[in-house]
């Protein structure tokens, strides 16, 4: 076996903890921007009735174009958050 | 013993190609390095089990009818779960299993991927190199 075969059966990728929060926090941002828009756009007598449920949650939030903005920030938080721990968690065990 | 000074342009020896596949190597290894499986299920079981029992602790808080109502919808896919102080540790039990099977199987299912690609793309450099071999016989 080669020495980089060798190299290459003992390494494990380490993840970017803060790139993989941003990564996260837009795509989470965006799917609810989406969501929320597509919602509004779909109209109805009930606009949302589920989504809307996102309210109790996130203050503020509701579906509608204004929400929607709302709901991205909101969401990019979480993301980040959830990434930069996803990260953080991984890399620990990871390495030991 | 030659030196690598001494050797000319457009005659690699064996160890000057092996100098530089070393050189190489953190490149390779950053593209096709494995993810540490265990870690990914770790990392995913407590991301999703704090998600849930935060959503519970904020459901608890609010204590509002529709808030009750919005977070036992859960319950149809978390066996057990409530929103209660019970529910709490139910799911951050249903949420780490959820988390780790998840984090893990995508681990595997990424390795796996990265090794039958890894193994495509060697044998079809064995198949170039050796494809003009019965020419030198």
């Amino acid at each position: 076996m080669y020495p980089e075969e060798q190299q290459l059966e003992r390494a494990v990728i380490l993840l970017n903890g803060k790139l993989l929060g941003i990564v996260l926090g837009f795509l989470f941002g965006t799917g609810l921007f989406l969501a929320t828009n597509f919602l509004v756009l779909k109209g109805g007598p009930h606009v949302g009735a589920h989504l809307g449920l996102l309210g109790q949650f996130f203050p503020g939030y509701r579906v509608s174009f204004w929400g929607s903005i709302v709901g991205f920030l909101y969401m990019f938080v979480v993301g980040m958050i959830m990434g930069v721990v996803f990260g953080a968690v991984y890399n620990k065990i990871a390495r030991a | 013993m030659s030196s690598i000074s001494e050797i000319k342009p457009g005659t690699t020896s064996d160890s000057v190609q092996h100098l530089q596949d070393i050189d190489d190597s953190p490149v390779l290894l950053r593209a096709f390095a494995p993810l540490h499986s265990f870690a990914m299920g770790i990392a995913a079981g407590v991301v999703v089990s704090a998600l849930l029992a935060i959503i519970t602790v904020v459901l608890l808080l609010r204590g509002t009818d529709d808030a009750i109502t919005a977070g036992s919808l859960l319950g149809q896919f978390f066996w057990g779960y409530s929103v209660s102080l019970r529910g709490i540790f139910i799911g951050l039990a249903w949420g780490f299993a959820l988390g780790f099977v998840m984090g893990y199987g995508f681990a595997l299912l990424r390795n796996a991927a990265v090794w039958l690609w890894l193994t495509l793309i060697r044998s079809r450099a064995e198949m170039d190199q050796y494809s003009d071999f019965l020419d030198h016989i």
